[in-house]
């Protein structure tokens, strides 16, 4: 039986920065902007929670679904380290706004930017087995940003939003290969959100542990799989992208261990690797739907249309790491591209930096239990209108007695 | 391992970062470079920081896990890891 991805969608907010008006305004080196290897960075409004990333991802693909497959979807899982509760999920007011049967398992994960691959691997595990035949999971990973001059060079690296991902037996977007393979994991505080308020970060610790994991899960994924190669067994990568330069220098690592010559580096990165950074370069990293966002890059803009295998790296801090692989085509290709991801990522409210600062402080309190709270759109009515393209989102309207309100607009 | 080969391993690792170094911060006046000093304080940012150790454990022909080079002070502590791993083979 093939399992694997049906669809896949993103949802990153209705505003941005520019990367270059970022630095300027916060006085940091432009040129550093090469080593970034960003464009720009999504900003959450104060309507938008990991709530509403959530649905605003899921809902143009149950929006294509027939009653009977919306039906078959009998697990939802939200992947997020941006709870809004201890106890009650973020996937339980996802489940309501997507109007979900109530047959359906609903639960959250959480492990740091990993979360999402590890769901999608227990749901494809769960699928496979039989036990449900015809069965579908939604697995949705969500956050929202929490970072501001404090984060240095992170704050333009740093994404908002959601990205949607039906499993099921159907998998047009990409087919795993089952049992390919290599997990890696111990415990290390390379990046936390210790508060509803800020993350921190020991940048250092987090990318040498993030380049040592891609190694290790890779040895893992070559135990599991005869032959085996970084360099010929792939045909596409799509890797966890804090920001590209990151994976510019896995690659780099990856390819020099694999003992190819230095002079064939470069072409190799603009061949297999650049086009899955395409789309992070304009969004920042969106935590555990990171890897998926570079997957949705990749299949807009490399050539598959001949199949092509592709390996996948999910990196978590924390730590936790996944290298594992699957197949895509030209109907993969087709069925994200028909998502419309970059004319809407295109389409986002572009901010000043003065509009930006303002809104940091709007939205510092976004993951911040309020027993009372209303929220208004405001000022920022105008780039819901510019951002939404005529379809409905839906928004955060505030709390009572700690329930979080949500309405369609 | 006596006293003069151990002196030797330090000056090759001392070559080599240098040599690494100038190649990835050409904008850095020789001077500067002392082991008292962090790579940070050098001008270096994160994604430098990775590609010097990459290019140096590259130079050296050295497999080392790179979460040895989290908690590095200065210079003199990155050669002294890699002068250690050179001895025992990362």
């Amino acid at each position: 039986m093939d399992v694997g991805i049906e669809s896949l969608n993103v949802y990153a907010g209705l505003a941005r920065i520019g990367v270059r008006e970022l630095l300027a305004g916060r006085g940091l080196d432009p040129d550093r902007q090469a080593n970034l290897l960003m464009t720009s960075r999504s900003v959450g409004l104060p309507f938008e929670d990991p709530v509403t990333n959530a649905v605003n991802a899921a809902a143009p693909i149950l929006a294509g679904l027939d009653p009977t497959d919306r039906a078959a979807i009998e697990l939802l899982v939200t992947s997020t380290e941006s709870g809004v509760d201890l106890s009650k999920s973020v996937a339980s007011y996802v489940h309501d706004h997507l109007g979900l049967g109530r047959a359906c398992r609903v639960l959250e994960v959480k492990q740091a930017c990993y979360a999402a691959t590890g769901a999608v691997q227990l749901a494809a595990g769960y699928l496979a087995s039989g036990v449900s035949p015809g069965a579908k999971a939604l697995v949705i990973a969500t956050d929202v940003a929490l970072v501001d001059a404090r984060a240095g060079f992170a704050e333009p690296a740093t994404g908002h939003g959601a990205v949607a991902l039906l499993v099921s037996d159907r998998p047009r977007v990409l087919t795993l290969d089952l049992g390919a393979f290599g997990c890696h994991s111990y415990e290390t505080l390379d990046s936390a959100r210790p508060s509803p308020r800020f993350d921190i970060a020991d940048v250092d610790r987090s990318l040498f542990t993030y380049l040592d994991c891609l190694t290790s899960s890779f040895a893992g994924y070559r135990d599991r799989v005869d032959g085996a190669d970084f360099v010929t067994t792939f045909d596409q990568l799509a890797m966890h992208t804090p920001f590209a330069g990151l994976v510019r220098a896995a690659h780099r690592k990856m390819l020099r261990e694999a003992g190819t010559s230095v002079d064939l580096v470069a072409a190799d990165f603009e061949r297999r690797v650049a086009p899955s950074l395409r789309l992070p370069a304009m969004v920042g990293n969106l935590c555990s739907g990171s890897v998926y966002l570079a997957l949705a890059s990749m299949l807009t803009h490399a050539d598959v249309s001949a199949g092509a295998r592709v390996g996948l790296y999910a990196y978590g801090s924390g730590c936790s790491a996944e290298f594992f692989s699957g197949l895509v085509d030209a109907g993969s290709a087709r069925a994200v591209q028909a998502m419309g991801i970059p004319a809407y990522l295109a389409g986002r409210y572009e901010l000043t930096f003065a509009e930006y600062t303002q809104l940091l402080a709007d939205t510092a309190d976004v993951l911040v239990p309020a027993e009372h709270r209303t929220v208004e759109l405001g000022g920022y009515r105008k780039i819901l209108e510019r951002g939404r393209a005529g379809r409905p989102l839906l928004a955060h309207t505030g709390a009572k007695d700690y329930h979080r309100r949500y309405e369609w607009v | 391992m006596n006293r003069m080969a151990g002196d030797r391993d330090r000056d090759r690792v001392t070559v080599a970062v240098r040599e690494v170094v100038g190649r990835i911060l050409p904008a850095l006046p020789p001077g500067e470079l002392r082991g008292d000093r962090h790579l940070r304080d050098l001008g270096a940012d994160s994604v430098d920081r990775v590609e010097i150790i990459l290019a140096v454990l590259e130079h050296l022909d050295l497999d080392v896990s790179l979460a040895r080079f989290s908690e590095l002070p200065d210079i003199d502590a990155l050669v002294d890891v890699l002068v250690m791993a050179g001895r025992t083979g990362g």
